[in-house]
């Protein structure tokens, strides 16, 4: 009997309002729905650690940062992390390299033997075999973009497509960019290369998507020696702003050529060009 | 010049005046449809680049990404030795596995002697240049040798390689011995 009642009652709640009936049943649905779509928590962006303080949510078109970069050739054991992790960030084509590191061998007579296979990529396997004396010195030296202060490339474009920021980064814009190879030719330290699928000049950036987003350039992120090392030289507790006050061997590639680069070599020897 | 000399008419002088502003504005003109609109917006470049640029896909994520899903490795990688390596280096970019928070293909997974080549190419001590303070490298197979275990071994037989001590602090532990060099 009271069954009954329930669902003349039941019935009754939709006949007195079918269309809000409709409404909760159809809403219901659809946050149901919604629900699978969206994921819990927060969004990708905001669950990143923040590696480079005070970068999120700037969303204007500059920072307030001065960036260095410092690569610790002391450190390098040349593994080739940050070769694998730069050609996965932006799928370079095979045969450029956005950054390499580079093998310097000086033996017992002040010769100097480099050498590069893949750029790195495939780490080191093997020891060189043609030296023809006995091995005084052997390092490591990752290349990349110098970020220079004053850039030859950005001079010599003639369409206006690669710049330098107030900020510091030397950016190329793919969309203005027609290919003609000034800049490579200008670069005096050779990082650029034309991207045999966009027919576009093409560089290392500093990961500058990932700086913006408060992350660690790729190469850094990966480093396992923490050989590369990145911030803001106006923040004072930085790692950067340290190692470039405090006294260590510091030195710049071809520092004759003018370009004042921001990226730095710590115990750098004099052999490295 | 001498007045008797100088032409009444004007005429071809208005013509020029007239030609050179019609090319200069066809000029303006066609600047402003060839250019893009934020061209020399912050610079003599294309100011919406900044935009574009900051907008270029991050494939490569940070070992937290991993460890949000992975929480065992998470444990063992984050205590070892190999905190430092990258997760991403020897399995694949973090964007060929998830795409918009959703599971996309599996990570590659190194197996057998692939294992070995990617120890040694960080470990080799054949490769001098690899200073000490950064890492600990060995001679192959000498250290086998050493270790008195077959040659034919593969490295993750001994060495965990999430957190290559585990297993041989714990086997040192068992035995009630102190491990050389553990200074940690």
């Amino acid at each position: 009997m009271k069954e009954n009642i329930d669902i003349v009652d039941i019935k009754k709640e939709i006949q007195k309002d079918r269309r809000a009936f409709i409404k909760n049943v159809l809403s219901g649905t659809i946050a149901g729905s919604l629900l699978m779509v969206i994921p819990a928590g927060a969004a990708l962006d905001q669950r990143l650690p923040e590696q480079l303080p005070g970068m999120r949510g700037d969303d204007s078109p500059f920072t307030e940062k001065k960036f260095a970069f410092i690569v610790d050739v002391t450190a390098c054991i040349g593994c080739g992390s940050c070769c694998v992790a730069d050609k996965n960030e932006y799928n370079v084509p095979d045969g450029n390299y956005r950054t390499w590191v580079e093998r310097y061998i000086i033996d017992d007579h002040d010769e100097v033997f480099v050498d590069s296979p893949n750029g790195g990529l495939d780490g080191y396997t093997k020891a060189r075999t043609d030296i023809p004396h006995a091995v005084r010195d052997t390092f490591f030296v990752p290349k990349l973009c110098n970020m220079c202060e004053k850039p030859s490339c950005v001079q010599v474009c003639p369409v206006g497509a690669t710049y330098k920021t107030e900020d510091g980064f030397i950016l190329i814009d793919k969309s203005r960019c027609v290919g003609c190879g000034y800049c490579i030719q200008a670069c005096p330290y050779s990082v650029r290369f034309l991207n045999p699928v966009s027919r576009t000049a093409e560089k290392c950036t500093w990961c500058y998507h990932r700086v913006r987003k408060g992350l660690l350039p790729a190469c850094v992120n990966v480093c396992p020696v923490h050989a590369r090392k990145f911030g803001d030289l106006n923040d004072k507790n930085s790692e950067v702003y340290k190692i470039l006050r405090e006294p260590h061997v510091i030195s710049v590639l071809k520092p004759g050529m003018g370009n004042q680069p921001a990226l730095h070599y710590l115990g750098l020897r004099r052999e490295v060009v | 010049m001498e007045k008797k000399y100088k032409s009444a008419y004007y005429s071809h002088v208005v013509k020029i005046a007239l030609i050179l502003i019609i090319a200069g504005g066809l000029g303006v003109w066609a600047r402003g449809l060839f250019l893009p609109d934020t061209m020399g917006q912050y610079g003599h470049y294309r100011g919406s680049d900044l935009e574009d640029q900051r907008n270029v896909e991050l494939r490569n994520h940070t070992n937290e990404s991993c460890y949000e899903c992975h929480r065992p490795i998470r444990l063992i990688h984050k205590a070892g030795v190999h905190k430092t390596v990258s997760c991403e280096v020897c399995h694949g970019p973090y964007a060929d596995h998830i795409k918009d928070d959703k599971y996309v293909a599996k990570m590659p997974v190194k197996r057998d002697m692939e294992i070995k080549a990617l120890c040694l190419r960080c470990h080799n001590k054949i490769i001098r240049a690899r200073p000490e303070e950064s890492i600990k490298v060995v001679a192959m197979p000498q250290h086998l040798e050493e270790k008195k275990v077959d040659v034919g071994h593969n490295c993750n037989q001994c060495h965990m390689v999430h957190d290559p001590l585990l297993w041989v602090k714990a086997a040192y532990e068992m035995m009630g011995m102190e491990m050389k060099g553990d200074k940690k």
